[in-house]
């Protein structure tokens, strides 16, 4: 397959490079990359062999840019479609000798752990996320499919052309998912705009900072539903995004109101909600936010200002923040603060001494902890920053979840 | 309140027999009662002795944990030698109790698989209460279910005090009853299930040391500074593990008094090469500024999602919650117990004599409780076998497992 190494490089370098930014447009490429992958792989290849490919473009796509979680998490949420597709087929297999209605999805799963000696490599790596307490009573392989899995075992010379069949029809099942999934990259902005009209209210104050694609769409969302409300938008320096979402808001008939980030804590007291996109939210509820988003939170905590993260599930990240205020950000280039013409001769080495004088940090990330949101609305519903884990769960197989983490 | 009487019966009654009662001889063969309230009760609890002011779950602790003294050591092979006496006792008794004539003993399972050093109390439960399945004579699935349930209320009747005992029976009933294997036709069939599922149990509680140190060496970066509170072996084997992957840190290691188990888990850690430092208890606040984490284990971890742990906890969290500062609880999933503390006051205390070095003066009370229980909001998250949860995340599994 190299045309497809070849789409991969590109897109790698295209991450190292900085081309491609934004959680929304990488987690787009990512998936339609990885569609192609798993398209291109042999037909007759099964699951083991499908997600072994995808990891290992993952893991390149990963590490090209490890800030860019939104990649990381479309590889695990590929790698968990893979196995849920993969472990249905098994079901439906099973399900004919077996009749058993009350089989979940999870039972299936060790089911096949059982089955397959392959996977039981990954069965070892399985212990270290085993499923919660619930689950873990239900789970257990019952004696009978153990006979039953041999019984299978036994007769799989028979079913040679069934199995191909079988590899084929997962193949497809898998592609047509990641297609839904793709779609719902594209649409996902709607089941959370949907939900703004129960939480913005007539005459209200709504704050945001910057812009970011789910926020325009929710508060547009509230206008078209005939509320009217005001907007208060903090600029966004260095970016200055807050004057696009300033025009677009404005273009669509909302009271809006352009202040300076500085002014945020003078204008909080005024505000009924704060609305922030981000760029990731974390396992534990907090959230990687533009700069200036823990400044916008403190000041809304201060005041008993709800703040509400708007944010898709592909943004839903399942790592730990770890000294993320220097691990999962990145320095912007210097000269998005001061323009090199003006301030060359302090920014230069000086004269005799090795160190310039003047120095710029221009950190591009924020991270929010989670006792500081109220409210998370997304895609797939609005939650307390502490039960982000139930939607890792859903979103995520177990055994993704710690081989691939963002290599410092 | 019975127990807060009964608190202040042990606490008057404190007197210089302390000193000549071995302390742990009651662990395995508990003297005659003279209480008839005790006498009658097929199995005596410790918790009623009068003589002692020391609490059956103390003094498993003290086995497993304690700093081990010559006396100490004297007592246990006293004891050993007197455990073969009392077996038969105690077979007698459980089968004069209705069982059957059967010459199989829960609580004797139980003591056999605590004496293993690095084997939990409520594991030890999970051993002995599948041993009773196995040992079983019953003919059909009630009179099992009916049988398990008797052998894990007399085994939780042994020793109230001891959260992870109860919370492991809870689970194993929930875990073993809560199957369709129940459904089954055949019962041979759905007793050697029963069997199987029991020994998966006991297999994965075994595990979930191991399971927890792996997850927590996300938490542990080079150079930082943990905090730990008393002796607890997921701690131990926490750090253990981070030291063997090479991870440079320090551990603040209080002194744990009255029981002194910090000086236990500074003795090991200094085994392993890790630097190491001792605090006395009062001193927290003052290191808490050069602390990065916090590191404690839980004796339970309740419905709340805060835990029950050794007494000290409490105020190490407040102070680490009011210096922003994590507090990281490294606890088996065997020791979600089904509690709802409201207050420090709402559990069964475990007491704990207290050597203050001095005669205490007979008026002057002595608050020997030897846990406190710290609210979830001063928690940062639970390293569990079943992952890395916040407190929430706890009360909410807990809420859906015993629905």
């Amino acid at each position: 397959m190299p045309d497809i190494q070849v789409l991969v490089n590109d897109f790698v370098s295209k991450l190292r490079k900085r081309k491609t930014e934004g959680s929304d447009a990488t987690a787009r490429l990512t998936a339609e990359l990885l569609r192609s992958v798993i398209s291109q792989q042999p037909t007759t290849s099964g699951g083991a062999a499908l997600i072994e490919a995808v990891k290992s473009v993952g893991e390149q796509l990963i590490a090209a840019n490890p800030v860019e979680l939104a990649v990381g998490n479309i590889v695990r949420q590929v790698l968990h479609i893979i196995r849920k597709e993969d472990f249905s087929l098994v079901t439906n297999a099973v399900g004919g000798l077996k009749l058993s209605a009350e089989a979940n999805d999870k039972e299936i799963f060790k089911e096949e752990n059982e089955q397959n000696p392959s996977t039981a490599a990954v069965d070892g790596r399985c212990l270290l996320r085993p499923p919660l307490l619930h689950a873990l009573h239900d789970q257990l392989p019952y004696p009978a499919t153990a006979c039953q899995s041999s019984a299978l075992g036994g007769d799989s010379s028979e079913g040679k052309a069934e199995k191909s069949a079988r590899s084929w029809k997962l193949k497809h099942d898998v592609i047509k998912a990641v297609n839904e999934l793709i779609e719902d990259l594209n649409t996902c902005h709607e089941p959370i705009a949907e939900q703004a009209v129960e939480l913005i209210h007539h005459n209200e104050v709504i704050l945001t900072l910057g812009r970011s694609r789910f926020v325009l769409e929710f508060l547009k969302a509230a206008k078209e539903k005939k509320r009217s409300f005001h907007v208060f938008i903090a600029e966004g320096a260095p970016k200055y995004q807050g004057h696009v979402l300033a025009k677009e808001l404005s273009a669509k008939g909302l009271k809006t109101t352009v202040i300076t980030d500085s002014a945020v804590f003078a204008m909080i007291s005024r505000v009924n909600m704060v609305v922030l996109g981000v760029h990731a939210v974390m396992a534990n509820g907090g959230v990687i936010a533009p700069v200036g988003s823990n400044m916008v939170a403190l000041a809304a905590k201060k005041h008993a200002v709800p703040l509400v993260v708007v944010a898709a599930v592909h943004e839903l990240c399942s790592l730990f923040p770890q000294n993320p205020e220097v691990s999962l950000n990145e320095i912007g280039s210097p000269s998005e603060l001061l323009s090199f013409g003006e301030f060359s001769d302090s920014m230069d080495y000086g004269i005799g001494s090795s160190s310039p004088l003047l120095n710029v940090v221009n950190p591009v990330f924020d991270y929010v902890p989670p006792e500081l949101v109220s409210l998370f609305v997304t895609d797939a519903g609005a939650y307390n920053p502490s039960y982000i884990y139930q939607l890792i769960a859903d979103y995520y197989s177990p055994d993704d979840l710690t081989p691939q983490k963002p290599a410092s | 309140m019975w127990w807060r009487s009964a608190s202040f019966i042990l606490d008057n009654s404190r007197n210089p027999v302390n000193d000549d009662v071995p302390p742990n001889s009651i662990t395995i063969s508990p003297p005659p009662l003279t209480d008839s309230t005790a006498a009658a009760a097929p199995l005596q609890n410790p918790n009623f002795n009068r003589n002692m002011s020391m609490s059956a779950y103390y003094q498993t602790r003290a086995a497993h944990h304690g700093v081990v003294t010559s006396d100490w050591l004297a007592q246990a092979q006293e004891a050993a030698a007197a455990t073969g006496a009392v077996d038969g006792q105690d077979d007698g008794r459980e089968g004069g109790g209705g069982t059957g004539g059967r010459a199989f003993g829960v609580i004797d399972e139980f003591n056999r698989w605590r004496k293993q050093p690095d084997l939990a109390e409520a594991v030890a439960a999970i051993r002995a209460l599948a041993a009773v399945i196995g040992n079983s004579e019953a003919n059909t699935m009630m009179e099992l279910e009916i049988e398990l349930k008797k052998a894990s209320d007399s085994l939780k009747s042994w020793d109230t005090t001891s959260i992870s005992l109860t919370a492991g029976c809870d689970l194993f009933m929930r875990y073993v009853t809560r199957t369709s294997a129940l459904e089954y036709e055949d019962f041979n069939s759905a007793k050697s299930r029963l069997i199987e599922r029991a020994e998966k149990f006991g297999e994965i509680s075994c595990k979930a040391r191991r399971i927890i140190a792996m997850l927590s060496q996300d938490f542990i970066f080079d150079g930082c500074t943990i905090l730990v509170h008393g002796f607890s072996r997921v701690v131990l084997e926490v750090l253990k593990t981070a030291a063997q992957n090479k991870k440079l840190f320090r551990v603040f290691c209080t002194e744990g008094r009255p029981d002194r188990t910090g000086l236990r888990l500074s003795n090991e850690l200094a085994k392993l090469d890790v630097p190491v430092k001792l605090l006395i208890d009062s001193a927290v606040a003052y290191t808490m500024e050069e602390v990065d984490m916090v590191f404690v284990g839980a004796d339970g971890v309740v419905e709340s999602g805060g835990i029950i742990n050794m007494m000290g906890t409490y105020q190490i969290a407040l102070v680490a919650h009011s210096m922003n500062k994590p507090v990281y609880v490294a606890a088996e999933s065997y020791k979600f117990a089904r509690l709802y503390p409201l207050d420090q006051k709402d559990m069964s205390p475990a007491l704990r004599p207290i050597d203050f070095g001095v005669p205490i003066p007979s008026k002057v009370e002595v608050e020997t409780s030897a846990r406190d229980y710290t609210p979830p909001q001063y928690l940062t998250l639970l390293f569990t076998d079943l992952g890395v949860l916040t407190p929430s995340v706890v009360s909410d599994e807990l809420i859906q497992l015993y629905l």
